[in-house]
C-alpha cells in the first residue's frame, strides 16, 4: 500500500503544480518592474497604483459588485425554493429547468437571452439584463447545494413538526431554514463568485457604456497587455480565495456537489 | 390538505416561472429565429408584414424559411468546424482524464483530515477568474517567456526551427485542459471515495498485481465518475469561444467563435441561431450517449 | 454566525446602492438622463484629441463620455444589439448609409451649425447623404500599406503596390513580418483592387478569385490584426502592415519619438485604395441633441478640426483648418492625395444580406484554410 501511494504522489504532484504555477506566474509578474511579462526586473507596486487610478476599472469593479450581489440574492432565494421544492415534492419539470442551464455551454444561454431581450422584451441591454442572465444560471447551483443538504437530513424532523401542529411557514422558518442555512449561505457565496467571474454570458448580455470587470480584463488582454492585468487578476484571486474558503467552511460538500 | 397544496405551489412556482421566462422562452425564440430571414441591415426580417421593412429599404422578405439551414448544409466548411470542435473537446477530455485520475485517487485514499484540504486546493484555481487562467498561459507560452526560450533552444539543438507556442492549436488545447481539469477531478474523486478497499484487498489476496487490481477492480467501478467528469469537460469545451479567441491563431476558430461572429459581427441572427441549434443538438446527443452508457453499465450489474 | 452573514450581505448591498447613487459616475440607462449635462459620444479608437474634448467641456460646461469601436461592423452590431443613448456617432460612409436607411438618425438643424461652410464642397455631396440632412464630414482615412522603409528597401521590395502583401515571391522575404486588417470588407477590397476590380464589386466569381489570392498569401502573414500593428511597426517587429493612414501616421511618430534606427512610411498603392469618410451624425436615441449640435459646430472650427489631423494624421475635409495643420502633414500625399491619386480612391458601399452571408462564409473559409 505504501509503495502504491508513492507512485500516486509522483503522478499527482505535477498535476497540482500544473494547476498552480500559471497563477503564481501571474501574481509574481504583477509586482514586476517591466512592461513585458518576460523577465524579472525589479519589485514595484506601480501597477497597483495605476490600477487604482484607472477610473474605468474602478467603475467596472463597482458595477460587477452590484450585479453580483443582486444576482446572488435573487438566485439564492429562487434557488433555495427550487431546492426545497425538488427535494420535498419530487418534481419532474423544475429539475430540468434548473439544471440544464448549468449543463449547456454558456454561449447558448448568452445568445438566446440576447435575442430574447431585444426581440421580445425590447429591453435595453444594461445592468438589468446582466443581472437576469446571471440569476438564471446561478439558480441551478444553489438548488443543487440546498438539495444535497436536504438529502443528507432526516425528514422525520419535519413530520414531527407537522404533527405538533406547526404551519408550513413555521416549519420552514423555525426548523428548515436554520438547518439548511449553511447550504444556503454557501450557495449565495458560490453565486456571487460565479457572477463576478462570469465572462461568456456577460459578453452577450451587456449593454454599452457600462464597464464590467471581466469584460474590461478581456479588452485589456486583447488590446494592450500590461501588468495592470496581472494586478487586477491578483486582487480578484484574493477575493475569490476568501469567498471559497468561507463557502467551504460553511458547507464542505457544496463544492463537490457540482 | 389544501394548505399543503398551496405551499407546494408557493414554493415551486417562483423559480419555475422565472426559469420558464428566462430560460425556456429564449431557447424557443432561438429555434424560431433560426427559421427567419435576416434583416437587410442586420437583425431580422419581419415575420408577417413587409411594408414597413420595404419602406426602410428592406428586401421585402418575410416569414419563415429553411434557407438558413440550407446555407449551413450547403458547404462542408461548417461541418469541418464542428469536427474541429469535437476533436478539441475529445482531446481535452482524454488529457484531463489521464491527469485527473491520479489526483482523484490520491485524494480518495488520503486520510479524512487531509482530504478536505486537498479538494480545496483543487478547487481554488478554478475559483479564480476564467480569463485570468487563460491570460496566465499567454504569459507562459508567449514568445518572450522563459518557457518558450527553453523549448526553442531544445528544438534548436535538435535541428528544428523555432516554433511559436502561443496562437496555435497547442495553446488552445493547453488552455482548455487547464480550465476544465477541476471538472474532471471532482466527480472522479466523489466516485472513488465510495469504493470499498476490501475489494482491492481481496484481489491482492487472490494474486492480482497492482496493474490488474487497478484495471479489473478500480477502473470499472469508477466509470460513472469517468462519464460525469467527461461530460462536464466535453460539453463546455464544445461551446467554447474565449480560449481560441485569446490563445488561438486565426485558423483556430471553433463553433463558439463562429456563433459569436454572427451575433456581434456579421449581424446574421438567423444563421447564428441555426449554428446554436446545431450546437445544442450536438450537446444533447453527447449527453444522451453519456447517459445511455451510464445506464447500461448500471444495468449490467456493475 | 449565519445570521451575521446575511446581515453583512445586506449591508454590502446597501452600501453599493448608496455609493451608486451618490458617486453619479453614470450608469447609463435611467430616464433622468435629461437632467445630466452629458454628451455621449460613440467614436473610433484614437479619433479625437483629449485636449479638444476638454476644451469643449469647458466651453459648454458639460461632460463628454466616450465609448469606442474599432470597426464599422462593431458599431452597427452594437447599435443593432440595442445600444441606445448615444448622442453622436462617427460612422464611415457605408455604415452611415445603413443607419440612414434604417431611420436611426436625427435630422440636422443646419441653423445650429453655421461652421458647415468651412467644409470643402467636394466632400459635401456624398452618395449616401447628398444634401447633408444627417451628416457632417469629420475626417477621412485611407486604408493603405505602412512599412519599415529601411528594411523593405534593403530587401528590394516594391513599396507602391498591394503586390507586396499578396505575391508569394515578395512575401517569402518578409514571412511572419506582415499583418493585414482583420476586416472582411477591407481585406476583400484590397484584394479586389489588386486584381483590377472595383472595391465594391459584388460579382461572386470575383470574390472567389480574391479569396484564392488571400488564401495563397495567408501562410506568410503573421496575423490578422486591427490594433496592435501600430505598436509592432513602431517597435520594429513588423515590417509591412495593411492598415489605416492615421494609424500609420501614429506609428511613424512613435518610431521617431523613441529614436529608432528606422522610419515608418506609408503610401497609397498604385492600384488604388479604400477611402473612408467618417461623418458626425446624431443618433435618434440621444438625449442631448442640442449639445450634439454644439459639438459639431465646435469641431467644424478650423482650429479644432486641425487638432485632430495634427494629432492623428487623418485627412481633413475642412478648408478652414488648413492654416492650422502642420506643413509636413499637408505635404504628405498619403494623407492629402493629389487629384490623380484621389481618382483611384473608392468609398465602400453597404451590401445586402445575401452578399453579407456569402462574405461571411468566404471569410470563415479564409480563416480556416
Amino acid at each position: 500500500m505504501k509503495r502504491n501511494n508513492l507512485t500516486l504522489w509522483l503522478a499527482a504532484i505535477p498535476v497540482y503544480a500544473f494547476l498552480y504555477i500559471p497563477l503564481i506566474v501571474v501574481i509574481v509578474y504583477s509586482f514586476n518592474d517591466s512592461r513585458l511579462n518576460a523577465e524579472w526586473v525589479g519589485f514595484t507596486l506601480d501597477w497597483y497604483y495605476k490600477l487604482f487610478n484607472n477610473g474605468e476599472m474602478l467603475l467596472a469593479a463597482r458595477n460587477s459588485l452590484i450585479i453580483a450581489i443582486t444576482a446572488s440574492l435573487l438566485a439564492t432565494v429562487l434557488g433555495t425554493m427550487a431546492g426545497l421544492a425538488i427535494h420535498r415534492y419530487r418534481l419532474k419539470v423544475l429539475p430540468v429547468l434548473a439544471f440544464t442551464p448549468i449543463a449547456m455551454p454558456e454561449i447558448l444561454l448568452g445568445v438566446s437571452l440576447l435575442l430574447f431581450f431585444l426581440q421580445v422584451l425590447n429591453l435595453t441591454l444594461g445592468m438589468v439584463s446582466i443581472i437576469i442572465a446571471h440569476t438564471t444560471f446561478c439558480i441551478g447551483f444553489v438548488a443543487i447545494i440546498v438539495r444535497a443538504r436536504l438529502q443528507g437530513m432526516d425528514d422525520s424532523i419535519f413530520e414531527a413538526a407537522r404533527d405538533l401542529g406547526a404551519t408550513p411557514w413555521q416549519t420552514f422558518r423555525l426548523i428548515t431554514l436554520p438547518l439548511i442555512m449553511p447550504a444556503v449561505a454557501a450557495g449565495a457565496l458560490m453565486s456571487f463568485t460565479l457572477s463576478i467571474d462570469d465572462f461568456v454570458i456577460t459578453f452577450f448580455t451587456k449593454g454599452v457604456g457600462e464597464p464590467i470587470l471581466p469584460i474590461q480584463i478581456y479588452t485589456m488582454i486583447k488590446i494592450s497587455v500590461t501588468p495592470e492585468v496581472n494586478a487586477i487578476s491578483t486582487l480578484l484571486m484574493l477575493l475569490t480565495l476568501v469567498l471559497i474558503i468561507l463557502a467551504n467552511r460553511l458547507d464542505a460538500g457544496a463544492l463537490r456537489g457540482e | 390538505m389544501n394548505r399543503l397544496r398551496l405551499t407546494r405551489w408557493l414554493v415551486s412556482l417562483p423559480p419555475t416561472l422565472f426559469l420558464l421566462l428566462f430560460f425556456v422562452a429564449p431557447s424557443l425564440l432561438m429555434i424560431v429565429t433560426s427559421f427567419r430571414y435576416p434583416g437587410e441591415f442586420g437583425g431580422l426580417a419581419p415575420l408577417s408584414t413587409p411594408e414597413m421593412d420595404l419602406a426602410e429599404g428592406g428586401s421585402g422578405l418575410y416569414g419563415l424559411t429553411l434557407e438558413t439551414y440550407r446555407f449551413f448544409f450547403s458547404d462542408i466548411l461548417y461541418a469541418e468546424i464542428f469536427l474541429k470542435s469535437f476533436a478539441i473537446a475529445t482531446a481535452t477530455t482524454l488529457i484531463c482524464l489521464v491527469m485527473a485520475y491520479p489526483v482523484a485517487m490520491l485524494i480518495a485514499r488520503s486520510t479524512k483530515k487531509y482530504r478536505n484540504l486537498m479538494v480545496l486546493l483543487v478547487v481554488l484555481p478554478f475559483a479564480s477568474n476564467f480569463l485570468i487562467r487563460i491570460y496566465a498561459w499567454m504569459i507562459i507560452l508567449g514568445p518572450e517567456s522563459t518557457f518558450s526560450h527553453l523549448i526553442n533552444s531544445i528544438l534548436g539543438v535538435l535541428g528544428f526551427e523555432p516554433v511559436m507556442l502561443l496562437f496555435s492549436p497547442f495553446a488552445v488545447l493547453v488552455g482548455t485542459v487547464y480550465v476544465h481539469l477541476p471538472f474532471m477531478i471532482l466527480p472522479l474523486y466523489t466516485n472513488l471515495e465510495k469504493h470499498d478497499p476490501v475489494l482491492l484487498d481481496a484481489a491482492q489476496d487472490l494474486g492480482a498485481n497492482r496493474w490488474q487490481r487497478f484495471w479489473r477492480v478500480t477502473w470499472p467501478q469508477s466509470l460513472p465518475g469517468v462519464f460525469s467528469g467527461s461530460a462536464l469537460v466535453f460539453i463546455p469545451v464544445l461551446g467554447m469561444f474565449a480560449i481560441p479567441d485569446i490563445l488561438g491563431g486565426t485558423g483556430d476558430i471553433l463553433i463558439g467563435n463562429l456563433i459569436k461572429d454572427q451575433f456581434l459581427g456579421t449581424r446574421d441572427w438567423p444563421f447564428g441561431s441555426t449554428l446554436s441549434i446545431m450546437l445544442t443538438l450536438a450537446v444533447l446527443s453527447v449527453a444522451g450517449l453519456a447517459t445511455w452508457f451510464a445506464r447500461s453499465r448500471a444495468a449490467s450489474g456493475n | 454566525m449565519k445570521a451575521g452573514i446575511i446581515r453583512s450581505y445586506l449591508v454590502c448591498l446597501l452600501i453599493s446602492i448608496l455609493t451608486g447613487c451618490t458617486s453619479g459616475s453614470g450608469s447609463g440607462d435611467n430616464p433622468s438622463n435629461q437632467q445630466d449635462n452629458i454628451l455621449r459620444l460613440f467614436n473610433w479608437n484614437n479619433y479625437i484629441s483629449q485636449k479638444t474634448v476638454e476644451r469643449f467641456e469647458q466651453m459648454c460646461q458639460c461632460r463628454v463620455t466616450q465609448d469606442y469601436y474599432s470597426d464599422n461592423e462593431e458599431l452597427l452590431a452594437k447599435l443593432a444589439a440595442g445600444a441606445t443613448g448615444y448622442d453622436l456617432l462617427v460612422p464611415t460612409g457605408d455604415a452611415m448609409d445603413t443607419l440612414i436607411r434604417q431611420g436611426a438618425l436625427r435630422e440636422l438643424d443646419k441653423s445650429k451649425i453655421p461652421n458647415l461652410k468651412n467644409i470643402d464642397p467636394g466632400y459635401l455631396r456624398t452618395k449616401f447623404d447628398p444634401d447633408n440632412h444627417y451628416s457632417v464630414p469629420y475626417a477621412n482615412t485611407i486604408t493603405l500599406l505602412g512599412f519599415n522603409r529601411e528594411k523593405i528597401t534593403a530587401l528590394g521590395l516594391p513599396t507602391d503596390s498591394w503586390a507586396i502583401i499578396f505575391e508569394p515571391e515578395y512575401l517569402k522575404k518578409i514571412k511572419g513580418r506582415v499583418t493585414v486588417l482583420d476586416s472582411q470588407r477591407e481585406l476583400l477590397a484590397a484584394a479586389l483592387k489588386y486584381l483590377g476590380y472595383s472595391a465594391h464589386d459584388t460579382d461572386e466569381a470575383h470574390w472567389q478569385q480574391a479569396k484564392a489570392l488571400i488564401i495563397r498569401a495567408k501562410p506568410f502573414w503573421a496575423a490578422f490584426n486591427n490594433t496592435s500593428y501600430i505598436r509592432e511597426l513602431a517597435v520594429g517587429n513588423l515590417w509591412v502592415a495593411h492598415g489605416y493612414s492615421n494609424d500609420m501616421f501614429q506609428a511613424a511618430q512613435d518610431a521617431k519619438k523613441t529614436g529608432r534606427q528606422f522610419s515608418i512610411d506609408f503610401v497609397i498603392p498604385k492600384e488604388g485604395a479604400v477611402l473612408s469618410l467618417d461623418s458626425m451624425v446624431l443618433h435618434r436615441s440621444g438625449h442631448r441633441p442640442d449639445l450634439a449640435h454644439r459639438f459639431i459646430n465646435f469641431m467644424l472650427e478650423g482650429e479644432n478640426s486641425a487638432e485632430l489631423t495634427n494629432l492623428t494624421g487623418s485627412g481633413n475635409p475642412n478648408l478652414d483648418a488648413r492654416p492650422y495643420i502642420h506643413p509636413e502633414i499637408i505635404a504628405n500625399p498619403a494623407i492629402f492625395p493629389d487629384a490623380a491619386q484621389f481618382a483611384r480612391l473608392e468609398m465602400l458601399e453597404d451590401i445586402n444580406h445575401t452578399q453579407r452571408r456569402l462574405l461571411s462564409r468566404i471569410w470563415t473559409e479564409i480563416k480556416l484554410r
